[in-house]
């Protein structure tokens, strides 16, 4: 029942209060201001109700209630604090005790322990259980690279259990015996072959499941910790950033704190230790007769000055990472544009600037943010073109959790077996690139097999038939979901970065969206995005036919590859290139290094020696988001702060301050010096951002929970976007598999790889495949086989999926031993590969 | 008194569908089939019958919380874990007279709109679950199962489910969960089965006896069955006796015969004539009673006045002789093997609790154990998650009232004073 | 690896449910059947036939008492009964007896792998106590010489 909210007043410990109807009782209480000791609820979790430490008391029960459980009656008298509640919680600590290790001074949790809090608050002050204890084992054991356990100090809250399926979807944790014998753990304590994000370990209270990385190296007491965005992928998850004698050890989320709550993937939480890598670059670097040499920041500021004029104009191109801050990002535009009258400007070296301008337009994103809780509140949900199982594995939890409580339809549509298929309602295996086919197909079918006026003239033509068969779908699997998007009054899609790998898709999803609307359905679009601040690098204005807040620019210019080929042919004589490695993820490897080679002067500026740098004239060291101040705008829209933990190692400086100074060069009183200042420069140049609060950042926001609106941003007055129609992609015609790339779940662009842990978690890139393809080939997980290409071939080892297309192959794009770009020629179709086994 | 579940019991072979429709069974389901559902099951709520499987609730009144709309899919599940120790009497319907619950269950189904229904059996009675799986095949043939059942145009599908080994599977819930392929640990409630049990579904869950009592109820009139017995639990009741009696075995008697009459009239006494010093009346869950209580009624609620229950109707008898320190071990071992691992004072209470028993049975008393049993079952009583945790506690409280100084004479002189 | 028979058997349990899990107690009784135990392995095809996580095949396993996970046991397993009813007439005498007659203690396999001896609760056959089970077969009213001959005849 949408709208009508039913309150219930209800006494607790003689204090009145008003609740929703439903509120459960633990809620309602620690709202009230009372505390009641919890160990298996966790708000995002089904309640299980098990460990009895929340029983209270409802006058006329003769139990007590487990109060994470009871949902609040009206007329309800409710007490907290009775002789009886009070023995009953120190008698559940002692039964708890009973068959605990008791070997805190060993233990890893030791200072941040549920257990010895709660018992130290609670507890009985002495022990009664004098019988042999129940040991599940002697020594603890690994289950992952990353996870080690002991069980005999488990309090069986079953939360570890319940976030492996109920939220990572992955399933590797069970329950297994039962009684006080009952182990939670993996399937004969094998390894675990599952997403290795450790939200078993960040869920368990007490020092049960633990992190492999961090075992022995420090108590919390002696960490000292900053709030921070993850730096991965788009979803922008909150966490704490710890370091112990300027070493970065860890990071967390925290219970109730950002839309990821308790939750993160193996990037985030395994994947910060980057920032402590001992490849950073901690001093300018200037190129001396071949090779690279340290230098002073005088030096290199000069070597610029030299070479750059100001307002060198067409001459000049800045490519700018959409991994840094929204103030960095807004500043270096500043600079191309205002100081080096320079339009040439870019955030990404994968996509074409008219791809990246149509998606924006097509996902709404100048119309403002969209929550994705919101988009979770719809009748149905839609995800097409994103594998965002592994490319944004928090927004896949969070559409599976809320999809496991909710009365909806998921409809996945990719070409790729992914985690979140097993919630799907409907699931569409699609061959790759074919989104607009796809879309254009589920557009007809919404309507009968007739173009909609909102379609009118682009689907006049189109037969439903034809658009079938060139997606490879059936009719049945397309007319399930436009029943499904028929039967519902509000509708989400979550479009991800696919889109822009085949553009032709993109004018089709602004079709469909507008479609839905003329027929009266609510429609919300949410984009899919890999890198933390990819949103924000375009808001700010870092792209060549737009400003700041998407607003008109007076010259459109040369996005990353009219760049190239500008400076392959002499147009281009320099390039300032921030956090971006061109070199390996261009599309064309040889003609992109060709290219950058040709230019007078390449200003790099990085926080490693990427495949970019050491290209660069001038290499100037930046920081990691672990040393620095600012905001990240996430996919949703959402700006978030990021906060500084450690300074930046050597004489590398914060990014902003990198920036400033090469402005200062050429313009005194360039860039406000605190990034706060330049957000409100931001505020008043992006009117999107006029009015985001910040002020939420890492508290608990109660009034509505994970999702804070006030940090979204808003529609842009200034919007001047427009879509293009790129023709259909052709494909080579030889080759049994269609190559298609993206990120690995463990990996994130390249510098995912400068984390120690994650190459652990996989340090070689796989080559996956369906299942089906590989019995027909006589190949099994595992093998090294031969990935053959027209332009470039690698030894890979295989990895099949059960659900995935046909004649689709994936590498991801992470690992530099095999370039995967290598594979695409410019101006050639998109690859076909063929696998064989190789044998030795 | 003339039987009605226990009748076709004895009869060369009585699980035959002919035998059982030469007896005249499966009549009373072509009549309810004539009769609308809500008529049944106020025919049921009439006659009084309260559930035979340990709780005692009202089955007419179970039915009736089943919503109505024929849309969605409803369930029928009939409980025969048959877990409480002391208890067979579910065993020896579906040995003997499987159609005889294949009726009832046909009928309840009906009456709450179930399309399908599983019966949730013990893993150990395989002999039993073979009988059931061949007479709902029986039954489907000749009509009273499946497709349009006697042209009513009512249709349902019976299977078997087997358990494998877990006590907590007599648990409603945790019976649901096992069904639905889980391990089996009980649910929280509300929702309630009736509402959302198994699939998320509508769902009835019946014990057997109480299902086997459905026929008979049709037939017979909800008058002739509330005339049986006490007025607030009437019918027939199967009476499961083991232990030191002379004849133990099943013995249907109208509800409310009394401790004394059952053992001393209908099992013929106490074995070797000795002492009686202790009967369990409903299971090892319920408390015991002792030579004062001899003519306590056997119904829900004359056992409940005296701090005991029915439970599943199993009554065991100890005599002189028994040793009432082991028989708590016993019992209390029990518990903590079938402790589903759920909640906190079940899963650490009910081992911690044996294991002092052990002690104390074992010589290795300390001065002070009574006390520290006692305080424990006051920490775990009430505040389990399941009725387990309770009656493992009832049944060790039943037998420190009664008998703490035998207790104490273990720890004293660590030895027995029975022995 | 699984028997053909006991693959049909899953296939006929999959019948009766509307998911697939459900199957999953009547797959893991189909496996016993093959060898007395369910091994590993058995669990990973019976997980990938019945789409589930071998994990999770592995915890309804470990819940129920009468799945073998893993523990091989003899051609016949003795299970006798301990629990009240068979206690008060003598069920630890008669454990005793056995474990004497095979040689075995209580929990063990005979090394010619013929016999394991083990201890259960209550198996609903209190009215004939004492009482075990002989692989799926009630043995009721015992006696030592009763048991004495039974172990004959399955020798
Ligand atoms: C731990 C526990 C074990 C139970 N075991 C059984 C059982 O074996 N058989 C049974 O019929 N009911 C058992 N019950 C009772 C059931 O939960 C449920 O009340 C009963 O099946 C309902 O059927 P009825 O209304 O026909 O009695 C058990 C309850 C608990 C708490
Ligand atoms: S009382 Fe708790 S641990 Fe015991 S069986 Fe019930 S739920 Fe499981
Ligand atoms: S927090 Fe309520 S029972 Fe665990």
């Amino acid at each position: 029942m949408h709208g009508v909210i039913i309150m219930a007043t209800v006494k607790i410990n003689g204090k009145e209060i008003t609740v929703q109807d439903n509120t459960l009782i633990l809620d309602a209480a620690r709202d009230a201001g009372f505390e009641i000791p919890t160990f298996c609820y966790q708000a995002d979790l089904m309640g299980i109700g098990s460990c009895r430490m929340c029983l209270v008391e409802i006058e006329g029960q003769k139990k007590l209630q487990p109060s994470c459980i009871t949902p609040v009656l009206h007329g309800m008298s409710i007490n907290t604090e009775t002789p009886t509640v009070i023995s009953a919680r120190a008698s559940m600590l002692e039964f708890l005790l009973a068959n605990h290790a008791l070997d805190c001074p060993v233990c890893d949790k030791g200072g941040e322990c549920e257990l010895q809090d709660m018992v130290y608050k609670y507890g009985p002050h002495k022990g009664r259980h004098a019988e042999k204890k129940f040991k599940f084992q002697e020594k603890d054991y690994a289950l992952s690279p990353v996870i080690i356990k002991n069980s005999n100090r488990c309090v069986q809250c079953q939360k570890c259990v319940r976030v492996c399926a109920e939220v990572v979807g992955a399933n590797v944790l069970g329950a297994l015996g039962r009684g006080d014998h009952q182990e939670e753990t993996s399937f004969f304590r094998h390894f675990l072959d599952c997403d290795q994000d450790g939200n078993c370990i960040e869920v368990c209270p007490v020092g049960c499941f633990m992190r492999l990385p961090y075992r022995y190296r420090t108590r919390p007491w002696d960490l000292k910790g900053a709030d921070t965005v993850c730096p991965y992928c788009g979803t922008g998850c909150r966490m704490v950033i710890e370091h112990r004698d300027g070493v970065l050890i860890r990071s967390k989320a925290q219970l109730g704190v950002g839309l990821n709550s308790e939750t993160l993937c193996a990037r985030g939480r395994f994947g910060c230790d980057f920032a402590s890598s001992t490849e950073r670059l901690k001093t300018p670097l200037i190129r001396r007769g071949g090779s690279l040499e340290p230098a002073s920041w005088e030096e290199a500021l000069g070597y610029i000055k030299e070479h750059i004029p100001v307002n060198i104009g067409n001459k000049m191109g800045g490519i700018a990472s959409p991994r840094l801050t929204n103030e960095e990002l807004y500043l270096f535009q500043k600079l191309l544009r205002d100081i080096f009258g320079s339009p040439n400007l870019d955030s990404t070296a994968r996509w074409e600037p008219e791809a990246t301008e149509g998606f924006i337009k097509a996902t709404g994103m100048d119309e403002g943010g969209v929550s994705v809780f919101d988009c979770m509140e719809s009748d149905s949900v839609l995800v097409i073109g994103s594998h965002l199982s592994d490319e944004n594995p928090v927004t896949d939890y969070i559409v599976r959790r809320i999809k496991n409580t909710r009365r909806m339809s998921l409809i996945i549509a990719s070409p790729r077996e992914m985690k979140l298929d097993s919630s799907a309602t409907i699931k569409l295996r699609h061959s790759p690139g074919r989104e607009a086919a796809v879309l254009d197909a589920i557009a007809l079918a919404v309507n009968a097999g007739k173009p909609s006026p909102a379609e009118g003239a682009a689907l006049k033509d189109a037969k439903i038939e034809d658009l079938i068969a060139s997606a490879g779908v059936t009719k049945g699997a397309v007319e399930q979901i436009a029943q499904r998007l028929l039967a519902a009054n509000s509708i989400a899609i979550i479009a991800g970065m696919e889109f822009l790998r085949h553009p032709e898709g993109i004018p089709e999803l602004g079709l469909l969206k507008e479609a839905l609307k003329s027929s009266g359905k609510k429609v919300l679009v949410m984009p899919a995005l890999d890198r933390a601040n990819q949103r924000g690098a375009w808001e700010m204005g870092v792209h060549p036919a737009f400003g700041p807040g998407y607003g008109p620019v007076k010259d459109k210019g040369l996005g990353c590859a009219g760049m190239l080929e500008a400076a392959n042919r002499g147009d281009l004589d320099m390039m300032y290139i921030a956090g971006a490695d061109v070199a390996a993820m261009h599309p064309d490897e040889e003609f992109t290094r060709k290219a950058l080679l040709k230019l007078k002067l390449l200003v790099v500026q990085d926080i490693f020696l990427s495949e970019t740098a050491k290209l660069a004239h001038v290499v100037l060291p930046g920081s990691s988001f672990a040393e620095k101040e600012g905001t990240f705008t996430n996919q949703e829209g959402r700006a978030q702060i990021i906060r500084k933990l450690l300074p930046p190692p050597g004489k590398a400086k914060r990014d902003l301050d990198v920036i400033r100074a090469v402005g200062e060069v050429y313009d005194p009183s360039f860039g406000p010096k605190m990034p706060v200042l330049v957000l409100d420069e931001i505020r008043n140049a992006a009117g999107m951002y006029a009015h985001v609060s910040l002020a939420f950042n890492n508290k608990r926001n109660t009034e509505n929970k994970l999702d804070n609106r006030h940090a979204l941003v808003q529609g842009s007055a200034t919007s001047a976007l427009s879509v293009t129609r790129f023709s259909a992609a052709t494909t080579e015609p030889e080759g049994r598999f269609h190559l298609t790339t993206g990120n690995h779940l463990f990996h994130s662009g390249r510098f995912s790889r400068r984390s120690g842990t994650l190459l652990g978690l996989l340090s070689a890139a796989v080559v996956e495949i369906s299942e089906k393809d590989a019995a027909s080939l006589n190949l099994k997980s595992g093998d090294k086989v031969k990935v053959k290409g027209r332009h470039y071939e690698a030894i890979l080892s295989l990895k099949t999926k059960k659900g995935s297309k046909e004649g689709v192959a994936f590498i991801a794009e992470n690992y530099d031993d095999v370039p995967v770009n290598r594979f695409f020629k410019k101006g050639e179709p998109a690859p076909r590969v063929d696998i064989t086994k190789v044998t030795y | 008194m003339e039987k009605v579940l226990l009748k076709n019991l004895g009869k060369p072979d009585s699980h035959r569908i002919e035998n059982y429709i030469a007896n005249g069974g499966y009549r009373a389901l072509e009549a309810a089939l004539k009769l609308k559902p809500d008529n049944i099951v106020q025919m049921v709520k009439d006659s009084g019958l309260r559930g035979r499987g340990g709780a005692g609730f009202s089955t007419g009144l179970k039915w009736s919380f089943i919503p109505k709309d024929p849309t969605i899919p409803k369930y029928l599940c009939c409980n025969a874990d048959e877990g409480e120790p002391g208890t067979f009497k579910d065993r020896g319907i579906i040995d003997n007279d499987p159609h005889l619950l294949v009726e009832g269950m046909a009928i309840a189904s009906y009456a709450i709109g179930a399309a399908n229904s599983y019966i949730y059996i013990r893993g150990e009675f395989a002999f039993g679950a073979d009988r059931l799986e061949a007479a709902i095949k029986e039954a489907t043939e000749k009509g009273y199962l499946g497709n349009n059942i006697q042209g009513s145009g009512f249709s349902h599908n019976m299977y078997v489910h087997k358990g494998f080994g877990a006590y907590i599977c007599g648990e409603e819930t945790a019976l649901l969960e096992s069904i639905e392929g889980y391990r089996g640990q009980p649910r929280k409630k509300p929702p309630f089965p009736a509402l959302s049990g198994l699939y998320a579904k509508p769902t009835v869950i019946n014990n057997v006896e109480t299902l086997a009592c459905i026929p008979a109820i049709i037939e017979k009139g909800p008058k002739w069955f509330s005339s049986m017995g006490p007025e607030k639990s009437p019918g027939p009741k199967i009476y499961c006796v083991s232990g030191h009696v002379k004849k133990p075995g099943l013995y249907e008697l109208p509800m409310g015969t009394t401790v004394r009459d059952l053992i001393f009239n209908h099992c013929g006494g106490m074995l070797k004539n000795r002492e009686l010093k202790a009967v369990i009346p409903g299971g090892v869950s319920a408390p015991m009673l002792t030579t004062r209580d001899l003519d306590t009624p056997l119904d829900f609620d004359s056992l409940a006045a005296k701090g005991s229950m029915l439970g599943s109707g199993a009554v065991i008898v100890m005599d002189e002789s028994t040793c009432m320190v082991k028989m708590a071990l016993i019992i209390n071992r029990f518990f903590s093997h079938e402790s589903c691992g759920k909640c906190t004072p079940c899963r650490d209470g009910t081992p911690w609790l044996t294991n002092i028993l052990k002690r104390i049975e074992g010589g290795q008393g300390r001065q002070g154990d009574v006390e520290l049993l006692e305080s424990l079952c006051t920490n775990i009583f009430g505040r389990t998650f399941c009725p387990l945790g309770d009656g493992a506690v009832m049944a060790l409280r039943g037998a420190l009232k009664n008998f703490r100084d035998e207790f104490q004479y273990h720890i004293d002189h660590k030895k027995c004073m029975a022995s | 690896m699984l028997s053909e028979r006991a693959k049909k058997e899953i296939e006929a349990a999959l019948r009766k449910y509307p998911n697939r899990k459900s199957a999953v107690m009547d797959a893991l009784r189909a496996a016993q059947k093959d060898k007395g135990h369910i091994a590993k392995d058995d669990m990973d095809e019976i997980a990938s036939i019945l789409e589930m996580r071998s994990v999770e095949v592995n915890a309804a396993a470990a819940f129920y008492t009468m799945y073998n996970v893993d523990r091989p046991v003899g051609k016949y397993h003795i299970q006798v009964c301990r629990n009240i009813s068979c206690s008060l007439l003598g069920a630890e005498h008669l454990i005793k007896h056995m474990e004497r007659a095979l040689s075995i203690k209580t929990g063990e396999t005979t090394p010619d792998k013929r016999f394991t001896l083990s201890t259960v609760e209550c198996l609903g056959s209190c009215g004939t106590a004492p009482m075990m089970q002989i692989n799926d077969d009630y043995h009721e009213n015992l006696t030592e010489a009763k048991i004495d001959e039974l172990l004959k005849k399955l020798e």
